[in-house]
């Protein structure tokens, strides 16, 4: 019993890396219609922005997150510049097309400035197997993992409120549910863009940062972007708690077949046992647990 | 218990006013939600808006004796406005503010109104429109300024201004306010409400203080009230059960009242007050079954089998727990459960969750609706009451609820039935008189003190409590001889909740027919379940699935009537479903919903003769009325149909037994 | 409807021309609205009479011509310019937030009295809370105004047709206009709700001094709450007036009236 929890529990810490990163995702396609392909590689650059920003100019801890979060901010504000603006009303595939091509820019501009070889990322956060968990419930849990979960959580919260509460959590909302009118009532779709981009930067900073700690920052880090997709496929491109629990069923789901069907197989179900269960759930529920169902409107 | 013997200094709305500031100034006296949000003003506050608006009147020239109009949604400005002219020894006259202009103009005539205080535009339109007819209206207050910009008649004043004036008024003469309420006494009259009258022109019922004051105090008594209740003030402050529960006993008791936003937020706001003291008629309660009805029906299957489940046994059970009987520990355990499943989350959306008391009254209740409320543990009780007595003559006593009586007399209140069977009291509530009506008053309050209820009763035998039939002129008979209680049987038949009205006829004739008014929403809904298409009221109440439905009820009914050796004779052989809904407007509704029999026998009176017919269909010109004033024509065929008619069952009964 | 003798001009448009491709749909339109009027624009199915608002609300870029808004002259603005001028604006066919409640569309509206920047927003403390909390008196106010009550918490995506365009004018009050654009704020209503919107439209003129500017079908309405009317057909000014003169105009009749045109 123990052993099954213990890898329920380590499945739902790796899902929550994947859920902050299709959180990102999702934010920006709410608010646009852009698929994202670089919000992988996103978390990767933020990482090693981090890294580059402590290793190379010697900044404290804070002072080099306060220092990435500018750069994001920055990265957002050219995005909006040099590409979306540019290609406002085009078609989804173009525009997904051009994100493809940021993947490719931001992993050449991390590699160019930061150099290409793993990096560790010691941000302080402790290390090793909580004795607390083993103590009182015999669990092995790593202090990291508890670290990242509570993170996540208090992300979430905090997004939930400013998406609820606040007047630029409310534009958001609106230009996610009707442009022209978000227009009219004078909010700028530019500016929007900018701050969405930004906080889906700073999403993919957490995420880099906990990917980063546990198995250094390196150029794989990008390719949980790909996890991410089913993700999306189980929560839906446009639900915020989606993303979240998509993120959470996919984590345990691969942990718990790669421990109990895996040895049937031959192993190596982590590997494709997500995309199994989105393409079961393109089948059966396409709008994904919590999507908007998708009416065509005649 | 000792009861402590009633202030009896405090004999006037003002004086109790005054006193509340001196025993609870910090409390809450009065609440209304306004702008979103819930304001509320402690009893000082509340005392010195009155003061204000009292001296205000004063200025505007409201002397004793004089009439003030009070015209609009419950809100707390009116209310206070009762205050400030009974501080004056004024008389404060509430008129329904669903009225059209020319019912309004009636009453403002007859009552002599020399100010009138209105809520706002819709009202100031509607006294405008018929100033000519009122002239001795000369002043007309309004509440809300919005839309009023641009109305520059003299005689139209911002009610802040008048406050505004009151203060200044208040500081030239001082003692003008503590010296008039002091100069009211017990005897004073107090209020005067407006009956809406089934026949002829509604009638100003005088009360007196002693009337209301006495008679709140005594309800309060009996039924353990305290400052701590809270009550939503929703129906119109023109009938008399607002103004005895949500002014006269906050007043006594003093407990705070809150005002809703709208009239069409009191859903909303009522969950949000959460009223542990709760007063509707019985429409209110059966509208709140009908909506929770259809949003069971639309739920999920397993919210559905879960709510049957506990409501099948709520009804086995749930009454016995109320009236305090003991159960089985299985019933009780399953009670406990389903209270959690259930009950209290269908009492939280009804916004009935911490209600102590609940009363229903004006006219019988359908006792699967009234079951239904008892058997959720909220204590329905039903109370038989007037305008004449400022409500109170009989209540149903805790523990002692039975569906088909109106329990026994109130404090104070004595009780006979006359020989033809009409049910009279006398009371301490009992009015001083119909204004400016001496024949009225004559025919209706014996020289002694003796009212004329109009209602036919009798006491039940075995528990003491009083049975009301009918009304006492609407008892009648059939040629055969047989006793024809028309509105014991439309209560019968508005218990299934697919009808909404039914009038009887029978008075006179060979036997009994009925014209049946369905209800939209439930019959509507249980068409689309069946994917009966239709396109509205006419072509619905047409349908032939639709009259197989009413016929089943109208069965139920005879067999229900057959099982009673004086009525069995009189159960319904013949009925059709009226092609238009009864309305208000039209004339065939009372403004308090209450069905005008013989209007309406008139007004269709070619249906009426059809039902005593062979014809099974007769074609019908109607003249209506719609929501915007304008009027015109309604054509239909109206079909009609047999009912089943039982054996008298009752002997074979009583043969049994 | 109030007397506007001298009162000033709060838009002119001249010679406003815009063109998709080859079609012409706007061909040298100039007219004036003053201000504190209910100016109404009306004309066929086609005529070009959402353009003509599209164009004033920066939706629609003429190729020629110019709009001179409170003393400044423009070829075009955008649109969120053109909102934080005090131009807001309703849609012919219903444009609210449908996943967002009465209330959250009708704060929305009220985006630009907003003022607090994102790191006060973020945080959701200090001058933020306040402000949040000074704007929903403000849409209280609306929300009280246009009798929603009943509604306010509900998402505006599931109300009945004629709610939601009451919500629709709240979320363009919400931004306290200065010019209020209506396209067909009465379309697809029934007589007692198009009576109801009536009110709303007076009262918004006559309580807030609000400019408004009036696309509408009924001529009833039109005829009853216009200071002035401009017919326009197949992108043409046919003619420019007080309601009588426009009722009484030959060519309006033959191009508009005449025409048997039962919206
Ligand atoms: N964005 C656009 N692209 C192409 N054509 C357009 C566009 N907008 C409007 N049009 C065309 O311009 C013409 C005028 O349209 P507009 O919507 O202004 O008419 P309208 O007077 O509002 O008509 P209605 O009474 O039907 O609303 C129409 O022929 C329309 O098809
Ligand atoms: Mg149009």
């Amino acid at each position: 019993m123990t052993f099954f929890i213990e890898v329920v529990l380590s499945g739902l810490m790796a899902g929550v890396m994947y859920s902050l990163v299709a959180l990102g995702f999702v934010l920006i396609f709410k608010a646009s219609g852009i698929f994202n392909f670089a919000q992988g590689v996103m978390a990767l650059f933020a990482a090693l922005t981090l890294v580059g920003l402590m290793e190379n100019f010697g900044f404290p801890i804070w002072l080099a997150i306060i220092g990435t979060i500018a750069v994001m901010i920055a990265l957002a504000w050219l995005i909006e510049r040099v590409m979306l603006r540019h290609l406002v009303n085009q078609e989804p595939i173009i525009l997904f097309m051009a994100t493809i091509g940021l993947a490719y820019v931001l992993e050449g501009m991390g590699d160019i400035m930061w150099g290409s070889d793993v990096k560790v990322l010691d941000l302080g956060i402790p290390q090793g197997a909580s004795d607390w968990m083993l103590d009182n419930f015999d669990i092995y849990i790593e202090k990291l993992e508890i670290f990242a979960a509570g993170t996540a959580a208090i992300m979430v919260a905090f997004l939930a409120v400013f998406f609820q509460k606040t007047r630029i959590g409310r534009a958001l909302r609106a230009v996610a549910d009707d442009h022209q009118a978000a227009l009219s009532v004078g909010i700028s779709l530019h500016t929007i863009w900018v701050i969405v981009w930004s906080v889906a930067g700073i999403v993919a900073l957490v995420a880099g940062i906990m990917w980063g700690s546990k198995s250094g920052v390196q150029f794989s880090l990008s390719l949980i972007a790909l996890k991410a997709l089913p993700v999306l496929i189980l929560g839906g491109f446009t639900s915020v708690p989606g993303a979240i629990i998509g993120g959470m069923i996919i984590g345990v789901g691969e942990k718990v077949a790669e421990v109990y069907l895996g040895p049937f197989v031959g192993g190596a179900i982590e590997n494709w046992f997500a995309y199994m269960l989105a393409l079961a759930f393109l089948l059966f529920r396409p709008q994904g647990l919590f999507g908007e169902k998708i009416i065509e409107r005649v | 218990m000792d009861q402590k013997e009633p202030d009896t200094d405090l004999d006037t709305f003002p004086k109790l006013l005054a006193s509340h500031v001196k025993l609870r100034p910090t409390r809450d006296a009065i609440r209304e939600k306004d702008l979103g949000i819930w304001q509320s003003w402690t009893w000082a506050e509340a005392a010195a808006e009155i003061r204000a608006l009292a001296c205000g009147l004063a200025s505007l020239g409201l002397k004793r004796g004089d009439k003030l109009a009070i015209i609009g949604d419950n809100r707390p400005r009116l209310y206070w406005g009762m205050t400030a002219a009974q501080a004056l020894g004024a008389v404060p006259v509430p008129l329904y503010q669903d009225a059209v202009a020319d019912e309004m103009a009636y009453v403002l005539d007859n009552a002599d109104v020399r100010i009138a205080l209105v809520e706002n535009q819709e009202q100031v339109d509607k006294m405008l429109e018929v100033s000519e007819r009122c002239p001795k209206v000369e002043h007309i207050i309004f509440d809300e300024t919005r839309g009023l910009r641009h109305y520059e008649q003299e005689f139209l004043h911002d009610y802040e201004k008048v406050q505004l004036a009151g203060v200044a008024y208040d500081h030239d003469h001082p003692e003008f306010y503590d010296r008039e309420v002091a100069a009211g006494s017990g005897a004073d009259i107090s209020i005067m409400l407006y009956t809406s009258g089934t026949t002829g022109n509604p009638k100003g019922v005088v009360l007196s203080n002693d009337n209301v004051i006495i008679t709140a105090r005594n309800g309060i008594v009996r039924e353990g009230l305290t400052a701590d209740e809270e009550v939503l003030a929703y129906l119109p402050m023109a009938w008399v059960g607002d103004n005895l529960f949500s002014y006269a006993q906050s007043y006594v008791a003093g407990f705070c009242v809150s005002c809703p936003e709208d009239a069409s937020t009191v859903a909303q706001d009522l969950r949000e007050i959460g009223p542990t003291y709760y007063f509707a008629p019985p429409r209110v309660y059966e509208n709140m079954l009908t909506q929770v009805m259809i949003r069971i029906e639309d739920a999920a299957e397993i919210k559905r089998k879960l709510f049957h489940y506990f409501m099948e046994h709520a009804r086995q059970v749930g009454v016995r727990i109320l009236n305090g009987q003991s159960v089985s520990l299985k019933d009780s355990l399953l009670y406990k459960l389903g209270n959690i499943l259930v009950y209290a989350p269908l009492k939280d959306v009804l916004g009935l969750s911490r209600t102590r008391l609940a009363y229903t009254a004006g006219e019988a209740i359908g006792p699967e609706i009234f079951d239904f409320y008892r058997s959720l543990g909220i204590n329905i009780k039903q109370l038989y009451g007037q305008t004449e007595c400022m409500v109170f003559i009989c209540v149903q006593p805790d523990g002692e609820v039975y569906a088909d009586t109106v329990g026994t007399p109130a404090i104070d209140v004595e009780i006979k039935i006359d020989d033809n069977g009409e049910i009279m009291y006398r009371s301490p509530g009992v009015f001083l008189s119909y204004y400016k009506n001496p024949e009225s008053t004559a025919s209706t309050k014996t020289e002694d003190g003796w009212v004329h209820t109009g209602d036919a009763g009798f006491f039940d035998e075995h528990n003491g409590h009083l049975k009301i039939i009918d009304r006492a002129k609407d008892v009648g008979k059939l040629n055969d001889g047989t006793l024809f209680a028309p509105k014991y049987i439309e209560n019968k038949l508005k218990f299934f909740a697919f009808v909404k009205e039914a009038v009887l006829f029978g008075d006179g004739r060979d036997y009994s027919t009925a014209f049946i008014n369905i209800d939209l929403d439930a019959v509507g809904n249980w068409a689309e379940r069946r994917g009966l298409a239709y396109s509205g009221y006419i072509d619905l109440s047409n349908l032939d699935e639709v009259y197989q439905l009413i016929k089943e009820c109208v069965d139920k009914v005879n067999q229900d009537l057959s099982a009673d050796s004086r009525l069995a004779n009189s159960q319904i052989r013949r009925f059709l479903i009226l092609h238009k809904e009864l309305d208000a407007d039209d004339g065939e509704l009372t403004r308090t919903r209450k069905v005008r029999r013989n209007f309406v026998g008139e007004r269709y009176d070619i249906l009426v003769n059809a039902l005593y017919s062979d014809k099974t269909e007769c074609h019908i010109d109607t003249q209506v009325t719609f929501e915007d004033g304008r009027t015109g024509s309604l054509a239909a065929d109206v079909r009609i149909c047999d009912a089943q008619v039982f054996a008298d069952s009752s002997t074979d009964q009583e043969a049994a037994a | 409807m109030t007397q506007q003798s001298a009162a000033e001009t709060i838009l002119a448009v001249e010679n406003i021309s815009l063109s998709f491709g080859i079609m012409k749909v706007l061909d040298s339109i100039s007219f004036d609205i003053r201000r504190g009027e209910i100016r109404s624009i009306i004309g066929p199915n086609g005529a070009g009479k959402s353009s003509m608002l599209n164009v004033i609300n920066g939706f629609y870029h003429p190729q020629e011509g110019s709009i001179t808004f409170k003393g400044e002259t423009r070829k075009q603005m955008a649109p969120h310019v053109a909102a934080s001028h005090g131009i807001a604006r309703t849609f012919q066919n219903i444009a609210l937030f449908k996943g967002m409640s009465t209330l959250d569309n009708i704060m929305t509206g009220r985006n630009l009295k907003m003022k607090t920047n994102l790191f006060w927003q973020a945080l959701h403390i200090g001058p933020a809370r306040l402000e949040e909390l000074e704007n929903r008196e403000a849409a209280e106010k609306i929300i009280d105004f246009l009798d929603i009550q009943a509604i306010r918490k509900k998402p505006v995506g599931k109300l009945p047709y004629g709610l939601q365009k009451r919500v629709e004018l709240g979320r363009a009050l919400a931004a306290e206009p200065e010019l209020l654009l209506l396209d067909e704020p009465m379309a697809g209503m029934n007589s007692e709700e198009k009576e109801d919107m009536s009110r709303f439209i007076i009262d918004v003129n006559s309580e807030f001094g609000t400019t408004i500017a009036l696309i509408e079908h009924d001529m009833g309405v039109v005829m009853d709450l216009s200071d002035r009317v401009l017919v326009l057909d197949y992108g043409k000014q046919l003619a420019d007036g007080l309601p009588d003169e426009v009722r009484n105009n030959q060519v309006v009749i033959d191009a508009y009236l005449g025409v048997p045109h039962e919206h």
